[in-house]
């Protein structure tokens, strides 16, 4: 009889959720009852730092995490989210995911960590109060920073940003009051937050995939049978693509919906694509080695141009 | 100095039974109000400097953000470690002090310390669990100390309050010794009886006893945590995971620095000034004493964030003045009890913040929200105050044009604080915290600059200590209470405790009216800050399922709570008066009852008229 108990921020009435109440029925069912899964949603255990902590010290066996907070554990795991406008496509970021996904798992092994599944809930995107349509129109601007990482707010400032450090809890009074004027969140989140009110203004601009992972404890994890585990890891997969599937399509309604109330959408043409890229290309090297270690960067940069070349030279033949 | 200052310095929460225990440490006590003055100092200083080192330094300057939060956990467990020397842990009730003599009093007073020690060291213990799996991640703070460095204040402050409750615990050595023999029994017992079943209800039991014969809260609240989470077979560095996560939020440190605001302000001249000024402007109407008092209290009390403080500093000035106002000595002592809470609403209040906190709503919104109920609940009261004073003869004093703008211009430094800290909070140019330490700072300026009434090396270092001590004792009950919070999410009580009432009440109306019968109870039973942390967490999600947005909630309960400080047993204004007037609890609350019910009324009206709360949040959107 084991009994994992598992926390996230993801809150109760969310589509996500319900991928892991299916995901724990599934345990119990396909483990006879033996492996029983609690979950603990909207965050009633504390932020993500506090659920690794509590992971650790044995209160929580497992936590649904996203890159960031999976990057506190393991700074590798920064490759997968960290750098601005790395992947032009899901496919790429689904891609380097899969293919680094060996050696950032046995990472966190190391650590004490298995890894469930991976997923993503689409792209991070630019809200803001003012229009912001070319990378100059940023300058001076206050973007909201989750406090913690001096080396990310370095490189806002560095992008001529201003970043404001604050906590998601305080974003929309932040937002009314000016305080802060842009932010980047996925549109789902935006539409939940109800930040569209006042940042209105929606850059349709692929700036990070937001990605994420489940994790155990691998005590516990050693501590069951091959059976139950493999059994457990196919629910898991199949929660995983559940929660991407929805999220992504989720964003699409979110976008919808908030331009029926009153956001106003910026498309991105091809030459203001290429125009973001070469400014957040240019501070690459703030990112190398400070927000993601320099070794796992740069082997993800020649993955991608690989990955590329093959694609282009498939899709000209 | 004033008499409001004399009255604050000599204050002393509970009865001090061995006057003469800290001559042989006055040299250490010294360095410890020097040392928790200095961070504080640090903690003001940081946010506001943070623009001008970023420009000096540029990339290479670290983000104050997280050192100022890491300072508000030592001034925490500082604060923590004082109130333990000068005995002044708060405690909930104390009739082994009140109602006991000679030998059996120093005897009980011997078990229940032996109760204490036992929790303090099991919360250092879980504190230090804690700690060790944090020194494997290599976090760092900044400038090269890691995380794990200032965390290990946590079990290092837990065990510097057991050895001085020890050391408090009795007089003469037997008895001390006794008492150490107790504790060590009871440590045994616990590591090998705690997987039994009588286990929890027997701790329980002995946790009851201790605290109605006289246990800091942190002892009651602490015990209990630990007996739950031992009794789950969870591991007890919970408690300690959510103490930390408490004390490094991101917008706690506005809770130590709107505090020292209201000692900067409270132990300078400025009581004196406030109410000259507001007796000019009021004095002459019948009844007028009683809106003096009702508005000077309210303000102090929202700035100092004590009501027991505002009663302690002001009693002494505001008696006299509703004597000349020809107010019976019963009618006084009823409206200083009853106004002492009144600016718990008003912001920037901490119960306010510490909601704003725990609910995870953005504490502007609280302040705002706060606004209008703070002026029903002032307003009630003064009708009260006015009808009584009607009753009694006096002449009519004719308004004094000079002397009310003369009051005026002296009392413009303290007038202009609220504008200071809403202008700072609202403009959107400065973060939360550094609004809170440019608030703070304006009232250092004030005090000893301006008005020259504190001089910095004489005064500062005493009144810092007595802002952290009060800081010390809220965090340590804070940061428990987050720990018996945490095993009620762990058994998912609140989840079920939303499904019962979701199915079995079902109108909005009928939830507010079973939520005001609940806060009586808890108002009367439980302190603010223990209450706000383990019910929010249940109440916020329930009201969300009536349609009750976490604001409003949070208004309505402080407003409870408010009634809370009047209401006995636990009743934090009523024991102040008692000891600041001299009286009888029983006494002091025979001349609160009308208070009490004029408050009611404010209450009923707060929760049942929604506009209150929620118009001035709206307006800024
Ligand atoms: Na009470
Ligand atoms: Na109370």
């Amino acid at each position: 009889q084991t009994r994992i108990k598992l926390g996230t921020l993801l809150p109760k009435d969310t589509s996500q959720y319900q991928s892991l109440e299916r995901m724990s029925q599934e345990w119990r069912a396909k483990t006879s009852g033996a492996v029983t899964l609690t979950i603990y949603p909207g965050g009633v255990m504390g932020t993500e730092e506090e659920s690794i902590q509590k992971m650790r010290i044995g209160q929580l066996q497992a936590v649904t995490l996203s890159a960031s907070g999976l990057a506190d554990i393991d700074p590798y795991i920064g490759a997968v989210e960290k750098v601005p406008m790395l992947f032009r496509s899901m496919e790429e970021a689904e891609y380097i995911r899969g293919k680094i996904a060996p050696q950032l798992e046995s990472r966190l092994e190391q650590k004490g960590y298995v890894v469930l599944f991976w997923a993503d809930a689409g792209w991070i995107q630019v809200f803001s109060r003012r229009p912001v349509v070319h990378p100059s129109d940023l300058k001076g601007m206050r973007l909201l920073t989750t406090p913690g990482d001096p080396n990310e707010a370095e490189l806002i400032r560095s992008l001529g940003i201003v970043p404001v450090e604050r906590s998601w809890g305080d974003a929309l009074v932040g937002l009314q009051t000016g305080a802060v004027d842009t932010i980047v969140t996925t549109p789902f989140l935006c539409l939940a937050g109800q930040f569209y009110r006042s940042a209105n203004h929606y850059l349709a601009l692929n700036y990070v995939p937001l990605a994420g992972a489940t994790i155990m404890s691998k005590k516990v994890w050693d501590s069951l049978t091959p059976e139950q585990r493999q059994a457990m890891r196919e629910a898991a997969s199949k929660a995983g693509k559940e929660i991407q599937n929805s999220s992504r399509s989720e964003n699409e309604t979110s976008i919808a919906a908030m331009k029926r109330l009153k956001l106003q959408e910026q498309d991105m043409t091809p030459e203001m694509e290429a125009e973001w890229r070469s400014y957040f290309e240019a501070v690459y090297p703030k990112v190398r080695g400070k927000l993601v270690p320099e070794d796992i960067l740069d082997q993800v940069q020649k993955d991608l141009a690989q990955y590329r070349s093959t694609k282009n030279s498939s899709g000209g033949r | 100095m004033s008499a409001a200052a004399d009255s604050l310095s000599s204050a002393a929460w509970e009865t001090q039974s061995f006057p003469d225990h800290g001559k042989k440490n006055s040299f250490w006590s010294a360095g410890e109000n020097v040392a928790i003055a200095a961070v504080l100092m640090s903690m003001m200083l940081l946010p506001l400097l943070d623009p001008l080192l970023r420009w000096i330094f540029g990339s290479a300057a670290q983000s104050t953000g997280s050192i100022v939060q890491h300072l508000v956990l030592v001034v925490g467990m500082l604060g923590g470690a004082i109130a333990a020397r000068e005995q002044r842990l708060l405690a909930l009730s104390n009739v082994a002090e009140s109602r006991l003599k000679g030998a059996a009093k120093a005897w009980v007073q011997a078990c229940t310390a032996a109760v204490s020690i036992t929790t303090t060291s099991y919360l250092a213990l879980a504190a230090w669990q804690f700690v060790r799996t944090e020194r494997d991640t290599g976090h760092m703070l900044a400038y090269g100390i890691p995380v794990w460095a200032v965390e290990l204040l946590l079990p290092a402050g837990f065990a510097v309050i057991t050895l001085r409750i020890f050391q408090h615990s009795a007089r003469d050595w037997t008895r001390r010794i006794s008492c150490g023999a107790i504790a060590m029994l009871m440590i045994l017992l616990i590591q090998y009886c705690s997987a039994s079943h009588f286990f929890v209800p027997a701790a329980m039991i002995v946790l009851g006893a201790a605290s109605f014969l006289g246990v800091p809260a942190l002892v009651s609240l602490g015990g209990t945590a630990l007996v739950l989470f031992m009794g789950a077979h969870e591991p007890i560095a919970s408690i300690a995971v959510e103490h930390y996560a408490l004390v490094i939020n991101p917008v706690l440190p506005t809770l130590p620095l709107f505090t020292l605001a209201g000692y900067f302000l409270a132990e300078g001249g400025s009581p004196r000034r406030l109410i000259r000024l507001f007796y000019a402007l009021f004095g002459r109407f019948p009844g007028g004493p009683a809106i003096v008092t009702v508005v000077v209290c309210a303000f102090f009390t929202s700035v100092t964030g004590a009501s027991g403080v505002t009663i302690l500093a002001l009693g002494g000035l505001l008696v006299p003045i509703l004597k000349s106002g020809k107010y019976s000595e019963k009618d006084a002592l009823g409206m200083i009890t009853g106004a002492g809470s009144l600016g718990l609403l008003l912001p920037p209040c901490l119960p306010l913040i510490v909601y704003a906190i725990v609910a995870k709503v953005p504490i502007e919104k609280m302040f705002l929200g706060g606004l209008l109920p703070a002026f029903v609940m002032m307003t009630a009261t003064s009708i009260w105050g006015v009808l009584r004073g009607r009753k009694t003869e006096r002449p009519v004093i004719p308004f004094d044009l000079c002397e009310a703008r003369e009051a005026l211009w002296d009392a413009k430094w303290e007038l202009l604080l609220p504008v200071v800290a809403i202008v700072a909070l609202f403009s959107g140019l400065a973060t939360t915290v550094q609004a809170a330490a440019l608030t703070s700072f304006y009232a250092f300026v004030v005090a000893t600059v301006i008005h020259r009434e504190l001089k910095i090396f004489r005064d500062l270092p005493r009144i810092m200590a007595e802002c952290g001590l009060l800081i010390g004792g809220v965090l340590l009950i804070l940061g428990v209470s987050m720990g018996f919070t945490n095993y009620l999410v762990d058994a998912e009580i609140p989840a079920r405790a939303v499904e019962w009432a979701t199915h079995s009440i079902h109108s909005p109306m009928l939830f507010l009216l079973m939520l005001n019968l609940f806060l009586l109870v808890a108002g009367c039973l439980m302190e603010i800050y223990p209450a706000i942390v383990v019910e929010v967490p249940l109440l916020v999600p329930i009201g969300a399922a009536f349609g009750i947005d976490p604001i409003r909630l949070g208004i309505i309960f402080l407003a409870n709570m408010e009634l809370g400080y009047l209401t006995p047993p636990v009743g934090l204004n009523l024991l102040m008066s008692s000891y600041r007037f001299r009286k009888s609890v029983p006494e002091v609350l025979r001349a609160t009852l009308p208070v009490i019910a004029v408050l009611s009324i404010g209450v009923l009206l707060i929760t049942y008229v929604p506009w209150l709360t929620t118009l001035l949040p709206r307006l800024v959107e």
